[in-house]
């Protein structure tokens, strides 16, 4: 599951403790309708729910820090020294500044313009990849919730595009318990055909159909996610629980400056980069 | 068009007198352009490496262990074969446990759909694929594949079946926990928003939405190998509707709509 968990979102890290984005600060900019505009920030929507471990050093158990390193200076690099590279050869890059990336899509880098409107019913779960809230920044609230509103009265939701980083993405965005949530959909050229496993023969029995029908009539609940606890999880919290209680925890040294969480990953080290550029 | 992948992963679909072999296809392929971080002044490609945050030199893997914070700079060390027993037992079941009404899970619980492709029994997946389509319902289930527990929704799509990963309830964060304020809005306000809106619908297709930025991205890739400059532009920022604005930027939006 992994290739694609991690993959398509940028901002995304899975490295446990500290190194998760701020809850804000993901990405800011406008969402629009029609002649509307609101300020808006990106929020989570969901935590990778694994147990959170810190990755320490056995000598003395300091914690430890994912940096950027340069192998030939055997150094580690500050994200203001970081930049992006597309390989063409070995050891060949063409360099991208993150201005140069904005420039590609200028009108969509910070502006998530809501161009139609849809019933969500018609939209199938297989496009649908990763869940946001968005937040009104400062001065939209007003018109933010209005959004919420409208789209609750009418069983909408609203179609856009926006690009953050090196991707585009096509969102769809409804209301959901009085707030804005945006979903990251898929391209329809990314959703694989199932003729090929799809079975040749479709006929369909009436007897078996009625035979499964019999024992799903009992079946029948409403959804409740609580009932389902992450298995492995609670194994882990119990043997953590069972450790505590054996051997007193281990302590690490006294660090004199908090050095705070590095960069998660690759893209995260950028985006704060990117967020430096924009300051100056 | 590129085909669904090969089988990843095999299991049976089990509930009541039900059981039904399937192999588990990846639904989706993502193909995007790939970036490498470069040191600024050299160019040099940079990895990622485990700092120790207290003599600040890399730490190689040999020397790093796994601790569990029980509170501040206090750990309890876990190590990797005690995490391998907290592992599931590996089984071979999908357990359906329940059905509920097609519609009925938020999409922020929906994380991954896999196709499933009949292994054998192919009256049994029909006649499933037939009953989930009828009674417009999906299948609760969960099972073990690589030493994780899954939590899933059984649902049929066209001829097939698939199941789609569901995000456990303790991984998504509550709509409420934004505690955003409550902002009063006129009738007026909210007649003419919902009109507007209702005016801008239309059926969902997916067909009309395309990557173009990748496409223009790689056209940017290609300038600047060929060494031409590249004029940046700056992005587009929009002025916000001002909250006493508001309903004459919609009065005027439906108009601009009619």
């Amino acid at each position: 599951m992994k290739t694609r968990a991690e993959g398509p979102v940028p901002w995304k890290s899975s490295s446990g403790k500290g190194n998760e984005p701020a809850l804000q600060g993901i990405w800011s900019g406008t969402i629009s309708f029609s002649l509307v505009a609101i300020p808006v920030q990106l929020a989570k929507a969901v935590e990778p729910g694994r147990v959170s471990f810190r990755m320490l050093h056995s000598k003395d158990y300091s914690p430890l820090a994912r940096r950027m390193f340069c192998p030939e200076e055997e150094t580690t690099v500050p994200p203001d020294e970081i930049i992006r590279g597309y390989e063409i050869g070995p050891d060949k890059y063409i360099v991208i500044t993150d201005e140069e990336l904005e420039s590609v899509s200028p009108e969509r880098s910070r502006t998530i313009e809501i161009v139609e409107f849809i019933d969500m019913k018609e939209v199938d779960p297989v496009y649908y990849d990763h869940p946001y809230y968005l937040v009104p920044s400062k001065g939209g609230e007003k018109a933010y919730q209005l959004l919420v509103e409208v789209m609750r009265r009418t069983d909408k939701a609203g179609l856009a595009k926006f690009v953050m980083g090196e991707r585009e993405y096509l969102v769809a965005v409804k209301s959901t318990e009085g707030v804005l949530a945006l979903i990251t959909l898929h391209y329809i050229a990314e959703i694989l055909p199932y003729e090929g496993i799809s079975p040749k023969d479709r006929k369909i029995d009436a007897e078996e159909k009625n035979r499964i029908k019999k024992s799903i009539k009992n079946m029948m609940a409403d959804f409740s996610p609580e009932k389902y606890a992450d298995g492995r999880r609670k194994k882990i919290m119990d043997l953590l629980k069972k450790k505590a209680k054996e051997k007193a925890p281990v302590e690490a040294p006294q660090v004199e400056e908090e050095e705070g969480e590095g960069p998660a990953d690759l893209v995260a080290a950028l985006k704060a980069s990117m967020r430096k550029v924009k300051k100056r | 068009m590129s085909m669904a992948g090969g089988a990843i992963w095999k299991g049976n679909i089990f509930f009541g007198d039900t059981n039904l072999p399937v192999k588990l296809h990846t639904a989706i392929r993502e193909e995007r352009i790939q970036f490498h971080l470069l040191h600024r002044r050299d160019h040099v490609k940079l990895r990622q490496q485990m700092i120790c945050t207290f003599d600040k030199k890399p730490v190689p893997v040999e020397a790093q262990v796994k601790g569990f914070e029980v509170e501040e700079g206090k750990y309890i060390i876990i190590d990797p074969e005690e995490l391998e027993q907290a592992a599931p037992e590996s089984s071979r079941m999908i357990e359906v446990h329940e059905f509920v009404t097609t519609g009925q899970i938020d999409p922020v619980f929906l994380d991954r759909v896999y196709y499933l492709e009949p292994d054998f029994h192919v009256k049994g997946y029909n006649a499933l694929v037939g009953v989930l389509k009828e009674m417009e319902i999906e299948g609760i289930c969960t099972w073990t594949m690589r030493k994780r527990s899954y939590l899933g929704a059984l649902q049929a799509s066209g001829t097939i079946l698939r199941l789609n990963t569901l995000r456990y309830a303790d991984e998504v964060i509550s709509a409420k926990s934004l505690e955003l304020r409550n902002i009063p809005l006129s009738e007026k306000e909210l007649n003419i928003g919902s009109d507007l809106i209702n005016q801008l619908t239309g059926p969902f297709q997916p067909q009309k939405f395309e990557n173009e930025h990748e496409k223009k991205l790689r056209h940017l890739i290609d300038r600047k190998a060929r060494g031409e400059k590249i004029a940046v532009l700056v992005p587009r920022r929009l002025k916000p509707t001002a909250s006493d604005k508001l309903l004459q930027a919609l009065e005027a939006s439906l108009k601009h709509v009619a």
